[in-house]
């Protein structure tokens, strides 16, 4: 390796020798070294995590190299390792996009000042890419494909190549891919796409879980098409030389290896023409300071505010509306919601629990949302608070708050009911949970209302993971005491379900549903009208909590 | 150093204010008159308890004693009335940045209780006097820093209040930015209105303002006209180093390789 230029002015005598100078490519190892170290030593923590993790995936890594071992054999392992090595690359892929800050030295405009030339920059990069868990987690991985899928000393020598192959193609995929995005990861957009990592690790969760189940009931052989294509694109196409070897096909061997080796040098290339591009192109607040405005971000339709009421009931109604769009914390909190809401009734009917009581779900996680609505707000709460300056004000704001989040609840919930209903068949039972649902979101809203004024606490921009500011967990937990109230505020309906149930009344079961509807609006009514006065006595401690963000 | 206007009513009063962090005082007993219809510089280094006071002042901070009147009424008896009479611009201007600029405007004139036509007449007027009207459709999380100072600006002017607080209004604005907000508020002030900004870029109190406070350790060093409160000094600069008892740092040789030829 040789190392950068550096810049030697001729007046400088005190520019260091040639000697002294470390490689680039050992500076930037030490350097991720020391990012790892010093990451660690922030808190304890962290420290903590970090243990945990390791120790977590080294057993993970360990189990699936064992896993692996045992299949070793099995008809349709090779089928495995390719669709392993396509999910590894795909992880590798899109890692940077949803963690942009887990690795400090993906974003190279931070070395921009640097006297450095592409070719020992990349290199160094590259090195500095092997330290670190996740590196270490696919290399285990690799291994065990090879170990499993290789017969023959010919198999294991192109095993020795394939697997190292292939990480090196995860790792410079993720930088390519990092440093092709990087105006975007730095921006706005990225940080907010960022902030639905926690989502996208749900949702991907329960995929995986999904397939995982799919394969344990219908066995390997459901990968064999699937691995007919990811056969041929790199890096499972290294793993399918080790195979191939295996059972004799040299040339075909020798066909996926040179395939990898191509698609790395052809992402090694792509990201050298990227890096060159990023680091001699002006930055992104150059770049948005020079651009007209587009007008692209239009307001979501002058239709909807003419829909809504006027003044500041439609005007918090719309803010509500939009943040629910727009800000990424909130969008996540809710897409969460209606996705739990909705997967709940469906996968139980699904897997023959038929009840229609499971889409009480759905009222739940919605009327969940009216909790620490001020903590949403965040620091602009004082622009709400600048303009409540009497009880009534407060009440009209979460007023206005509640019915901006009943447009939403109500028909889905009512949606929700219905369809789990249909899918079981269970009409019967289809007032009578309705009727509740409707009493619980009610219920729900009023306490949340009450919680936001009593219990408001910080929720953390900068983090997809973090819902509450350190130290105020506490407080989050007693606010969320109040969803059990207001579960228990629906005993009395809940106790008339039964007794007509007992009674064998149940011609007049149907009551239940404008019994619940009623309720439910009177202790929303109830909750805001209680949350009201208390909220403006609170006003600035209702701001110092927020603030902490 | 008594400065206000014999009989007129103050803009705002302060009286005996006081804020205490755990063991820190950030605010040590502020007794303040504020003329009305003034451009009023409050200034002092960082740390001295403006943002506190402000804060407490506006109503965004509940003070350990003291009363804030403003306009003749008090702050936390009669929150309906100061709120409807002030405007603030607060430091570090966290608002609601997943809107637009001129949903944010229409949004604030709603709360406020304007009329909704009224909301979007006088914003489209901000916009354009603020030079924002190119930007309206942007969302504010994407605005640079002397565009939030306007919105924000043109947010807390929507209602025309009588007083308005604005806490470092020019920091981190650009020059251009600067002129087009001196001129609204010297507008704005021209008409009857009182302006309160903190600062402490001197150089600007002095041109701007007619009447100074200068603060220091929590406390009011110093107020009353300008020309008063520099007294003999050359410079605003100058009295306030003085009032805050601030000298010239000798720089010794601890960077003496810094400079000069040799490297």
């Amino acid at each position: 390796m040789t190392t950068a230029a550096v810049p030697s002015a001729p007046s400088a005598p005190a520019a260091p020798s040639a000697a002294a100078v470390p490689s680039t490519t050992a500076v930037f190892v030490r350097l991720k070294l020391s990012l790892l170290r010093n990451g660690l030593r922030q808190s304890t923590g962290r420290k903590a995590v970090w243990i945990t993790s390791v120790v977590l995936v080294s057993l993970y890594a360990a189990l699936q190299v064992l896993g692996l071992i045992v299949l070793r054999g099995h008809a349709h392992v090779g089928a495995l390792s390719v669709c392993m090595a396509a999910l590894l690359a795909f992880g590798w892929a899109v890692m940077p996009l949803f963690f942009p800050g887990g690795d400090e030295t993906m974003d190279p405009t931070r070395l921009v000042m640097l006297p450095l030339r592409p070719t020992p920059m990349m290199t160094g990069l590259l090195a500095a890419s092997l330290v670190g868990i996740g590196p270490g987690f696919t290399l285990a991985v690799l291994t065990g494909t090879v170990i499993a899928s290789a017969h023959g000393a010919a198999a294991f020598a192109v095993g020795v190549l394939a697997a190292p192959l292939a990480l090196l193609v995860c790792l410079s995929l993720a930088r390519a891919v990092a440093t092709a995005n990087v105006r975007l990861l730095t921006s706005r957009k990225g940080r907010d796409l960022a902030l639905l990592s926690g989502l996208v690790i749900g949702v991907g969760g329960q995929f995986v879980n999904l397939a995982m189940q799919q394969l344990n009931g219908l066995g390997m052989a459901r990968l064999e098409p699937v691995a007919d294509v990811l056969r041929w694109i790199p890096p499972g196409s290294a793993l399918d030389a080790v195979r191939a070897a295996s059972e004799g096909s040299y040339g075909r061997a020798a066909a996926g290896l040179a395939l990898t080796a191509a698609a790395l040098a052809a992402l090694l290339w792509w990201w050298q023409r990227s890096l060159t591009k990023v680091m001699t192109s002006p930055d992104a607040s150059t770049i948005g300071a020079a651009a007209a405005s587009t007008g692209k971000e239009r307001a979501s339709g002058p239709g909807l505010a003419r829909l809504l009421p006027a003044g500041r009931t439609g005007a918090a109604m719309h803010r509500s509306l939009r943040y629910i769009w727009r800000d990424p914390k909130t969008k996540a909190s809710w897409v969460s919601g209606l996705a739990v809401g909705a997967l709940v009734p469906i996968v139980n009917a699904a897997q023959g629990a038929e009840s229609v009581w499971f889409s009480v779900f759905a009222p739940t996680m919605l009327g969940l949302q009216m909790y620490n609505q001020f903590g949403q707000d965040g620091p602009a709460f004082w622009m709400v608070l600048q303009t409540i300056g009497s009880p009534r004000d407060a009440y009209v704001e979460l007023r206005a708050r509640a019915l901006a989040f009943s447009l939403i609840a109500v028909p889905y919930v009512t949606l929700v009911v219905t369809g789990t209903a249909a899918f079981t068949g269970k009409w019967s039972d289809w007032a009578e949970v309705l009727g509740l649902s409707l009493a619980l979101l009610g219920a729900l809203f009023a306490t949340g209302a009450l919680a936001s004024v009593l219990a408001p606490y910080s929720i953390p921009q900068d983090s997809g993971f973090k819902n509450v500011a350190p130290g105020q967990g506490a407080i989050a937990w007693f606010g969320m005491l109040g969803a059990l109230v207001g579960a228990v505020l629906c005993a009395p309906l809940g106790a008339l379900a039964i007794w007509l149930h007992v009674a064998g009344a149940h011609s007049l079961l149907w009551i239940l549903l404008p019994l619940g509807a009623g309720y439910g609006l009177l202790t929303a009514w109830l909750g805001l009208r209680l949350a009201a006065p208390r909220a403006v006595g609170q006003l600035p401690e209702i701001l110092a909590a927020v603030n902490k963000g | 150093m008594e400065a206000v206007g014999q009989g007129a009513t103050p803009a705002v009063r302060v009286e005996g204010l006081w804020k205490r962090f755990g063991e820190q005082v950030a605010v040590a007993g502020v007794d303040l008159e504020i003329p009305a219809g003034r451009f009023i510089g409050l200034v002092g280094p960082n740390g001295a308890g403006k943002t506190t006071t402000l804060s407490m002042v506006t109503g965004l901070l509940r003070p350990d004693s003291g009363r804030v009147l403003i306009g003749g009424h008090d702050v936390w008896q009669d929150p309906a009335a100061v709120k409807a009479r002030i405007g603030v611009l607060p430091e570090g201007l966290r608002m609601f940045e997943r809107l637009s600029g001129r949903e944010l405007l229409a949004y604030t004139g709603r709360l406020r209780g304007l009329p909704g036509e009224e909301v979007d007449k006088r914003a489209t007027q901000l916009l354009d006097v603020l030079d924002l009207a190119g930007s309206q459709h942007k969302l504010v999380i994407d605005y640079s820093t002397g565009m939030r100072k306007k919105i924000g600006l043109a947010a807390a002017l929507l209602h025309n209040p009588e007083v308005l607080f604005l806490d470092e209004p020019f920091e981190g604005v650009d020059p251009v930015s600067a002129q087009t907000i001196r001129g609204v508020l010297e507008r704005y002030t021209a008409s009857g209105a009182t302006v309160v900004f903190s600062s402490h870029v001197m150089e600007l109190v002095e041109s701007l303002c007619s009447w100074v406070a200068v603060m220091a350790g929590g406390r009011i060093r110093a107020h009353g006209p300008l020309a008063d409160v520099r007294g003999d000094a050359p410079t605003l600069q100058d009295a306030f180093l003085e009032l805050v008892g601030v000298r010239g740092a000798a720089g010794g040789d601890s960077l003496d390789w810094l400079g000069g030829g040799a490297r």
